[in-house]
């Protein structure tokens, strides 16, 4: 029915199909759309967050999209700026996979601030100590970033491309890609390390503070490192589960072990640094302020088993698979040890920011515990099923891998 | 790392609060309430969503009986000297730029991302998750000295900031000099209340105020002195068990903490 | 249509020029800034002239003095009163949300009248007082047929209604439990007559025997001015504090030592602690001192450790520090403020007595009876105890027609509170002079609102442990109450006049300037926050050696455990539920949601066979209440303790539901020999559930 929307050469499933799959995955996002008027209407109180955990399920979430769509910048600068061309194969990708990521993280934060109608005061009031100021800025600002790398792709539906003036635009936008590509390195790179520079400057929490360089704590590194160990693979994973669901190939094997490649390398040169940084703050931060590695944990929820399972089974061991060519090149093995990895990502996201707040400082405060309730869960899955929808779209209508055609003859 | 420094100011209005003397009553922290127009909470054993802009902990020697000893620490904000919550807040809601050192908190500019609830250990920072409820009527018997704050943003004790901001006044009126008010001029609601005077406020600079000399008192302690936060909210107690339970002292530490006084 | 790469610049920097230029953005973001700063549902705080007018605050039982901050004559805080010495500036808990209990939602709005089961309708004042006439006229004349229950200890509105209820024949007046009533008769015991004081602010060592004296006994306030005088912050202590009671509390937690006392052991306490004084070798000049000793003899150091579970050493140190003291003071009282009985009292008491401390500085003193405003009207001596009264109507022994309650909760602040709830059916008329819609207002048949201690003249005659006679007066603060409400004691004197009854007054205001007068005190000064202080009177005491025989040994039983009620001033009391803004200050180990906690410690618990978060049923005579079990190490020997003033019935959604009234599973016995009902030592058995 709407073939004519297809891109060149290539097959779609029945738009009766399509039209299903779309009503499935808006269901979640109607659940979670009715749970965000909730919160609009009644305020943060129907969640599960308090005044322990002013941090709770959404900035996790939040952190661990953006770290995971860190693919958009970071192939972005390998491919334009350090002209790793077989990377164009799968930059359309990562840039639908990173707008996805940056625009649901920034809905997310519109509920999770108090008052979301001031959350413009980052810009007009900043403050420049602030990290939050920072990340404010900069993911505000890359959002826009991928929505220009996005649009061009969007120009070049096959019925909007004929239009001349569309077609010009979109011609001169990729001319300047490499442009925005810098750009996108640029913003993302403070952003993702202030998002971990924000957990390290909290001198009153002992499980997030680090010394560091300048003006910025290990943390800052640390997070862009990972960032990049996992982003790249993640856009891989999500490529393969489409060639599972849609039955097509989508992007060479190549390529795909390419980005492992990629990511590998950084998530090694990651865990190298990480595990140096938790010796040091273990052994030299703590006892300086009066605390033991063991007061850092607390029964199983927050217990010293998700530390060791972040930083070794979802940490060293992808690292070690996505570095060595045999197990690489093994899909099996590849698309495991990406799996491991952006857990291992999202893990340190959420210690980072709810163990380290649950952490009692003061002798006589107790451990509390949190979990997420039906209102962030819901929303979280609205972010999720946004993803699914535009991703969905984009597949169906967009040209968004240039192989495609020539591995589905 | 640089970014963290003390910020000095020629008055610094501070607390000495005798542990010995607390009994728990609780008078500071309904006084604080009134003051502050914290509206009552129905539920208010849920003590992770109430707002207690100053709290009485109560801390245990953990011991059996007969050895059992408690005491009461009343816990207002600390306006340290070297605040977690000042750098981090991305809009400056919150700033120390003032004479006196009272770390402010700006209701209209807050955005309620709660990135300075996260940063200060002593749990001082409050956040609305409501709209405040007060029974039909009682809004009629609201303080002026306090605006009413809508959901959504963080709250926490500011000393009373309106209360100096009278006592400068009188001063200015009664050809008194408002940098140099008398002991006893200004004072917060809990100090005022307080049916044992465990309370004791002032300039910890001012050789006049009786916090001078009290805050370098031997007994004398700050909470968690080793983060480095340089609270203006000193302890006294004769108790050695109640003195190390205001910082932390890691078992392969040193015993005892360095004192430090600012 | 070609776009060049110029073209294309064009166009980009155009529409970001364009974007900026227009005033929409910029208008928009700053009308959504003052949107968001404005909500017209906030409220906004008041302006005027800030002014302080000085009250008596009667919300807690002794008074505070205070000075109700107005702004634009509208009440919005409480600080205490510097110039007086029963506040120095101090307040209580209670007191200090005052302002902001004008508007409780408990508050009676206006008369009412009960029209069904839970019902009532609102009635205009002439109706209201008519019935009241009218329900009591058949009544006159027969003795036993009308009666009041008072909770107010220290207003001379307690003259009016007693001396009211004797002009219409009746002999009908009960008090509220409370130490001023037990002590008082302890004092008779002794030999002597009046109410004592204790002078804490010149003692060097002061022994509290149950007594909560630093929170919930006696002038709360001037009592911990008292003891934060003897210990400057960063200087040495001048005095001693020791607290001996079944409950590391408030007032032990600042206290030198705390000795855990099981609240079935504190006579067996005072006079093990006697005899050790006396083995020290204390001597006294009084008459029965010969008898004393060998009573005393008999509670040996083993008795002592039997009885208390405290080693006898402890004893020893203690006795050691008081022989060493140069103005020791001992202060006997229940540690929840009521029901243990006069003999208890005695003991403690007596040991002042033994020390040769009555009529010291620094010791216990004797107040001489205060002149009276009405001639007619009971001394506060010869006042009767409201359980005793509700007990025989409960067994159908007494049979009043009507019952008046004057600004107190019988149905719920009574031991076995569910019987004497339900005694209260068996009276035809009740009456309800009271704020607030508490269990007993909801029972009654006519509520009559009175108005908030800062809407009322009222005064306070000696609160009980004052250590010299002392008077205080209050004027209302502003000059309409909140709610539809009028002076009780004015309505009282109307319906006198209207039952043929002239006490010579018209309004509460015209008795208690009347009283100032007799006392010897200048009204407006006391109404303007001042005090009026007299000289304790001089006379000695016995030792109570007499009555003390006839103190029952201290029973070991095994099976049952004790119950310490425990009163904490900051949650309320009897006839005042928590108010909204001192329920932040109840700890979630005390009250979680619903659930009351019960406080033993890890050897009871373990006895009992619970643990910490256990759900537990307590049961006692007809009552049970249910409550979570937490393991607290203050708690003492075989003993549970847990709070008054919970598990409402009435009032608000603050405090409705919330927690299990103790009330109900304190069980009453008869005290040997002086004829009072005492249950401060009763058990419980403690059942899972």
């Amino acid at each position: 029915m709407d073939r004519a929307l297809f891109p060149d050469g290539v097959e779609r499933c029945s738009f009766g199909k399509f039209a299903l799959w779309m009503a499935f995955i808006t269901a979640f996002f109607l659940f979670g759309l009715y749970a965000m008027i909730v919160i609009f209407a009644k305020g943060i109180v129907v969640t599960g967050l308090d005044n322990y955990f002013g941090f709770g399920l959404w900035i996790t979430f939040d952190l661990a999209v953006i770290a995971l769509g860190a693919g958009a910048f970071f192939t972005g600068f390998l491919k334009y700026i350090l002209k790793i061309d077989q990377l164009k194969n799968i930059i359309n990708l990562t840039v639908i996979v990173g707008f996805i990521c940056y625009s649901g993280a920034m809905l997310v934060l519109t509920m999770d601030i108090g008052q979301p109608i001031r959350a413009w005061f980052g810009y007009w009031h900043p403050n420049v100590h602030s990290m939050l100021t920072e990340v404010i800025f900069c993911i505000t600002c890359y959002c826009l970033v991928l929505v220009i790398e996005y649009v061009p792709l969007i120009l070049e539906q096959k019925q909007l491309n004929k239009i001349p003036f569309l077609h010009h635009l979109a011609h001169n936008m990729h001319v300047n890609m490499a442009l925005f590509a810098g750009i996108g390195a640029f913003l993302s790179t403070f952003h993702q390390g202030s998002l971990g520079g924000m957990y390290g400057v909290l001198i009153g929490r002992p499980y997030a503070f680090r010394d560091g360089f300048f003006i910025w704590p290990w943390t800052f590194f640390l997070f862009v490192l990972s960032a990049v160990g996992c982003g790249p693979i993640f856009t891989v994973l999500v490529c393969t589960f489409m060639e599972k669901l849609t039955g097509r190939k989508l992007v060479d094997y190549k390529t795909k072990a390419l980005m492992g490649k990629i990511a590998g390398t950084m998530l090694t040169v990651y865990i190298f640094f990480k595990i140096l940084d938790t010796w040091a703050w273990a052994n030299n931060y703590l006892p300086s302020v009066g605390m033991t590695f063991d007061q850092m944990f607390y029964g199983v929820i927050y217990g010293k088993w998700l530390m060791f399972t972040e930083i070794i089974l979802c940490g060293l061991v992808p690292a070690i698979m996505l570095i060595t060519p045999s197990i690489r090149n093994n899909p099996t093995l590849l698309y495991t040890a990406g799996i491991l990895d952006c857990i291992g990502i999202t893990l340190n996201r959420y210690l980072f920011t709810v163990q380290a707040i649950a952490i009692p400082v003061l002798p006589f405060d107790n451990w509390q515990t949190y979990a997420p309730n039906w209102a962030e869960w819901a929303t979280s899955g609205m972010i999720v099923a946004y993803g699914f929808l535009v991703m969905s779209l984009s597949y169906r209508y967009l040209p968004v891998f240039p192989q495609e055609r020539a591995m589905n003859k | 790392m640089s970014g963290h420094a003390v910020k000095e100011f020629n008055i610094t209005w501070g607390m000495v609060i005798d542990l010995d003397k607390c009994t728990g009553c609780g008078a500071c922290m309904t006084a604080c309430q009134v003051e502050n127009n914290i509206a009552p909470m129905v539920d208010a054993s849920n003590k992770l969503r109430t707002l207690s802009w100053m709290l009485v902990f109560e801390m245990s020697n953990k011991k059996a009986a007969p050895e059992a000893e408690i005491a009461y620490l009343p816990r207002p904000c600390m306006q340290c000297g070297n605040p977690a919550c000042v750098p981090v807040c991305p809009v400056v809601a919150t700033d120390k730029n003032e004479e006196g050192g009272i770390v402010s908190q700006i209701y209209p500019r807050c955005i309620g991302c709660r990135y300075c609830m996260a940063a200060c250990p002593y749990h001082a920072r409050y956040f609305n998750w409501e709209d405040p409820i007060f029974p039909k009527g009682m809004e009629k018997a609201l303080s002026p000295n306090t605006s009413a704050r809508p959901r959504g943003v963080v709250e926490k004790c500011n000393f009373c900031h309106t209360r100096l901001m009278k006592a400068k006044d009188k001063a200015r009126q009664e050809g008194g000099n408002p940098e140099a008010l008398a002991d006893g001029a200004y004072m917060p609601a809990c100090a005022e209340v307080c049916p044992t005077g465990a309370i004791t406020f002032g300039d910890l600079k001012n050789p006049e105020h009786k916090v001078h000399e009290l805050a370098k008192g031997e007994n004398a302690f700050r909470l968690l002195e080793k983060l480095g936060l340089a609270p203006q909210v000193y302890y006294v107690s004769k108790r050695e068990w109640v003195r190390k339970l205001g910082d932390n002292y890691a078992a392969t530490g040193k015993a005892g903490a360095e004192k430090k006084h600012s | 249509m070609g776009l060049d790469r110029r073209g294309f610049v064009k166009l980009v920097v155009g529409g970001v020029a364009g974007t900026l230029f227009t005033p929409v953005i910029w208008q928009g973001l700053d009308d959504a800034s003052i949107w968001s700063q404005n909500w017209g549902w906030i409220p906004r705080v008041p302006k005027g002239e800030v002014k302080a007018a000085s009250a008596l605050s009667k919300l807690c039982p002794a008074g505070c003095a205070v000075k109700v901050k107005t702004v634009g004559g509208q009440p919005f805080a409480v600080t205490g009163n510097t110039e007086n010495p029963m506040s120095k500036g101090g307040v209580c808990p209670v007191c200090a949300g005052g302002a902001q209990l004008m508007y409780s939602p408990a508050r009676v709005k206006s008369p009412m009248k009960k029209v069904g089961e839970g019902k009532y309708e609102a009635i205009k004042w002439e109706d209201a007082e008519a019935m009241l006439v009218e329900k009591l006229t058949p009544l006159k004349g027969q003795d036993g047929k009308i009666a009041a229950i008072s909770g107010d200890e220290t207003g001379t509105a307690n003259e009016v209604l007693s001396a009211m209820l004797a002009g219409l024949g009746s002999t009908g007046y009960y008090v509220m439990p409370g130490e001023m009533f037990t002590a008082s008769k302890g004092v008779k015991l002794m030999g002597g007559n009046g109410q004592p004081g204790f002078d804490i602010e010149g003692a060097d060592l002061v022994l509290m025997i149950g007594a909560d004296a630093l929170d919930s006994w006696g002038a709360t306030v001037a009592n911990q001015k008292a003891f934060a005088a003897t210990r400057p912050t960063g200087a040495e202590a001048t005095a001693q504090f020791v607290y001996a009671g079944p409950v590391l509390n408030s007032t032990a937690s600042v206290c030198d030592k705390f000795l855990a006392v099981p609240p079935t052991a504190t006579t067996a306490f005072s006079l093990a602690l006697a005899n050790a004084l006396i083995t020290a070798g204390a001597v006294s000049s009084a008459s029965d001192f010969g008898d004393y000793k060998a009573l005393a003899a008999k509670y040996t150091a083993e008795v002592f450790e039997k009885a208390t579970g405290l080693k006898a050493e402890v004893l020893k140190d203690l006795a050691a520090k008081i022989k060493a003291a140069k103005a020791p003071l001992v202060i006997a009282g229940a540690s929840f403020g009521q029901g243990a009985g006069a003999l208890d009292f005695v003991a403690g008491a007596s040991l002042n007595v033994l020390l040769g401390r009555v009529g010291q500085k620094g010791g216990m003193t004797l107040l001489p009876a205060a002149p009276k405003a009405i001639a007619s009207a009971t001394d506060r001596e010869n006042a009767k105890d409201a359980a005793s009264f509700l007990a025989s109507v409960a067994t159908g022994k007494a049979t009043p027609g009507a019952l008046l309650i004057y600004e107190a909760n019988p149905a719920y602040a009574l031991p076995q509170a569910g019987d004497m709830a339900k005694a209260m059916g068996n009276i035809g008329f009740k009456v309800s002079f009271s704020t607030y819609m508490d269990e007993t207002a909801a029972l009654a048949d006519l509520i009559l609102p009175a108005p908030h201690p800062y809407e009322r003249f009222d005064d306070a005659m000696n609160p009980y442990g004052v250590s010299k006679p002392t008077y205080l007066a209050g004027k209302p603060v502003v000059a309409k109450p909140v709610m539809d409400c009028k002076d009780p004691v004015d309505v009282l004197l109307a319906a006198a006049g209207k039952l043929g009854l002239s006490l010579g007054f018209d309004t509460y205001a015209d008795v208690i300037k009347a009283k100032a007068k007799a006392v010897g005190a200048d009204f407006d000064a006391l109404a303007n926050g001042g005090i009026w202080n007299g000289e304790p009177k001089g006379g000695s005491l016995s030792l109570g050696a007499a009555a003390l025989a006839k103190a029952p040994a201290a029973k070991a039983d095994d099976k049952a455990v004790a119950l310490a009620p425990v009163s904490k001033l900051a949650y309320g009391t009897g006839s005042l539920a928590t108010p909204p803004a001192n329920l932040l200050v109840v700890r979630d180990t005390e009250l979680l949601g619903k659930d009351l906690l019960v406080q033993m410690n890890a050897a009871t618990a373990k006895k009992l066979g619970v643990a910490s978060g256990n759900k537990v049923k307590l049961s006692a005579g007809t009552g049970e209440v249910k409550a979570l079990v937490h393991v607290n190490e203050g708690v003492a020997a075989d003993t549970v303790a847990m709070l008054l003033g919970f598990g409402r019935s009435a009032w608000d959604e603050f405090t409705k539901g919330k927690g299990d009234n103790v009330y109900k599973i304190l069980t009453v016995s008869d005290e040997a020999g002086t004829g009072l009902k005492v249950w401060a030592g009763s058990t419980v058995t403690v059942a899972k559930i």
